[in-house]
């Protein structure tokens, strides 16, 4: 398929009308349980440039999330901020890096994940399909609101500038990205191969895992798949485009077998926000041009965070 | 001789280190048992869930898929990646790749799955027992691996003459080296070659945990150092008799073409997934004499 066929293709994604409502009552039910944040100094992983803290937090519906947060050694007044969240079968990094770069960085590992799976462990596969059918237990509803929760975490802390905070990912972190973009006031965001978008699209347009587990699912229970539809309409990113607002890019391989570049270009197309581009790199797959990209991505956040 | 050759001193006792683990493996029943996985099945294979036991003993874990039809099948063996997440077929792989291959994935002892008694963190696997050779995790991990090369040809769906081992690390490398059954291996020399030359920069993890390791406790850099030589992919590579497709930069990696020989493939990354996917799916082609690939829709 041609990079005009890939970026104008269709999406089947539907915009529930309850959508908003719907999100600002989990957020709301999430916004009751105080974080009672706990931020502890991690030695052995702490570098003679980079603070590392171990960090955990409540989350909705009282789930213990775990998280890595990163400060420079040398900091001097309110930092800007990066929180990085994570694609689907990694582990969260240690955003070192970030930090030597003069940000307060963190990286949640949402529930499921190694660190946080204490009260839900799905597995994977397993967590894409888990209680798929209703939108009000769906495996992602919490995972979701721990990302957003882990902007949060960010906000209260005495040495970042509330008002500099980004967040940025790569495959599920780019889908996350969007989340916590259209439900937080995020100052910048970076979305690369954004999973989460054009879930029911994507069955159709890729047979590779994570997004086979749909398939896997459909394939033993037919007759669910009304259900599953409307539930995912719920979590789909392409719905939470109206929201985002914030200056974003985005990188898309256009040769990416894990998650369609077509549903990417589906997502940004819906993006609210007037301060947006496109970055479709031909030749590349899932990693979406990352070794060019990641170069832009530095400039578009020192640009977006660190100028006055 | 490369200048890229690892200074690392062979431990006057590396074969014979190796030699027990195989022993305690060869004295281990593999006692398996598979359980059918509908969910995980569809009109082209059938997966299993598989248990089996390694040194340890350790019960273990694996996902097995057995294409439909006549076999006996060219056959996968995925070996344990530097994650807590052991994948059926890895991310991206067209999942028709089923209907063809056997394919046989192992969660190694401290993975998903694989986690009873052991559960192992990312980062701090690397590091878990160094201070003894005999105790350090990949001791097991190893033994995990030749296990699963060992499960997968007792299958009678495999077709023996083409088995390829791989994952992108060392593992595919030092298996083939330690234990019969592979035909074939596909490895990124990465953590276990040369690791104590190249501890000092940036590396990022896994690497790192062995800076971590030495910043914690600066007086155990011999330690550290005697423990990884018994690990080091130099001295497995003179061990390898099958093919062997080997990523990473090829001066980097050019002493183990030189120990390997002609059947070694020495490839750099293309910096993309999809063209270095390409290129491995070629090679197993080739390999396998097969017809043509079996890719996923955004390849073709």
């Amino acid at each position: 398929m041609n990079k005009t066929a890939i970026e104008n293709h269709g999406t089947s994604v539907v915009r529930p009308d309850d959508f908003e409502a719907f999100w600002a009552d989990v957020v709301a039910q999430a916004e009751d349980i105080p974080l009672n944040a706990s931020v502890e100094r991690n030695a052995l992983r702490s570098t003679p440039e980079v603070d590392v803290f171990d960090v955990h937090y409540d989350s909705l519906d009282r789930v213990r999330i775990a998280g890595w947060y990163c400060l420079p050694v040398n900091r001097e007044g309110k930092l800007p901020a990066i929180l990085q969240v994570p694609g689907y079968i990694g582990e969260p990094p240690i955003p070192k890096d970030r930090a030597k770069k003069g940000y307060a960085a963190f990286s949640a590992a949402p529930r499921g994940k190694l660190r946080s799976n204490a009260q839900y462990n799905p597995g994977y596969p397993g967590l894409l399909t888990h209680n798929i059918v209703d939108r009000n237990t769906y495996g992602y509803r919490g995972f979701y609101l721990d990302a957003i929760r882990a902007f949060d975490f960010l906000l209260d802390q005495e040495g970042v500038d509330s008002d500099r905070i980004a967040v940025t990912g790569s495959s599920q972190g780019g889908g996350l990205s969007l989340v916590v973009a259209a439900l937080r006031n995020v100052r910048a965001a970076s979305a690369g191969a954004p999973y989460l978008c054009g879930y029911m699209d994507s069955i159709e347009l890729t047979h590779t895992y994570p997004y086979q587990e749909i398939r896997d699912y459909l394939h033993l229970y037919p007759d669910r798949e009304d259900a599953v539809r409307e539930c995912l309409a719920y979590f789909d990113g392409i719905n939470f485009g109206p929201m985002v607002t914030c200056p974003l890019i985005m990188n898309v391989g256009l040769q990416d077998n894990v998650c369609p570049p077509e549903t990417g270009y589906a997502a940004f197309r819906t993006i609210a926000s007037e301060d947006k581009t496109m970055y479709a790199y031909d030749g590349h797959g899932h990693d979406a041009g990352s070794v060019d990209h990641n170069e832009i991505s530095e400039a578009f956040f020192s640009k977006h965070l660190k100028s006055a | 001789m490369s200048d890229a050759r690892p200074t690392t001193t062979r431990p006057d006792d590396f074969d014979a280190y190796w030699k027990e683990v195989i022993a305690e493996l060869d004295a281990t029943p593999i006692a398996a048992e598979e359980e059918a996985l509908p969910l995980r099945s569809n009109e082209f294979c059938t997966a299993y869930s598989v248990r089996f036991t390694s040194i340890g003993p350790y019960r273990l874990f694996g996902y097995l898929s057995i294409p439909k039809g006549e076999g006996p099948f060219p056959t996968l063996v995925y070996l344990t990646r530097c994650q807590s997440v052991v994948e059926i077929i890895p991310q991206g792989d067209a999942n028709e790749k089923r209907g063809r291959f056997a394919v046989f994935s192992l969660s190694a002892r401290g993975q998903r799955m694989s986690d009873q008694p052991y559960a192992a963190s990312y980062p701090g696997a690397f590091v878990e027992g160094i201070e003894d050779p005999r105790k350090y995790l990949f001791r097991g991990i190893v033994a995990d691996c030749c296990r699963a090369v060992d499960y997968a040809i007792s299958r009678p769906e495999v077709d023996r003459t083409r088995v390829a081992g791989m994952v992108a690390n060392d593992l595919p490398l030092i298996t083939s080296a330690l234990r019969g059954g592979l035909t074939h291996l596909i490895a990124s020399p990465d953590v276990f070659y040369g690791p104590m030359d190249r501890l000092s920069g940036d590396n990022g993890y896994p690497l790192d945990e062995f800076n971590d390791y030495l910043r914690a406790f600066p007086d155990r850099r011999e330690v550290l150092a005697r423990t990884l030589a018994y690990y080091e992919t130099l001295f497995f590579a003179e061990s390898v008799k099958v093919p062997a497709l080997l990523w990473g930069d090829p001066a980097e990696n050019a002493p183990l073409g030189e120990v390997m020989g002609a059947g070694v493939a020495l490839q750099a990354s293309e910096h993309s997934r999809y063209k270095d996917g390409m290129i491995q799916e070629n090679w197993i082609a080739e390999q396998f004499g097969l017809p043509d690939t079996i890719l996923p829709s955004h390849w073709k």
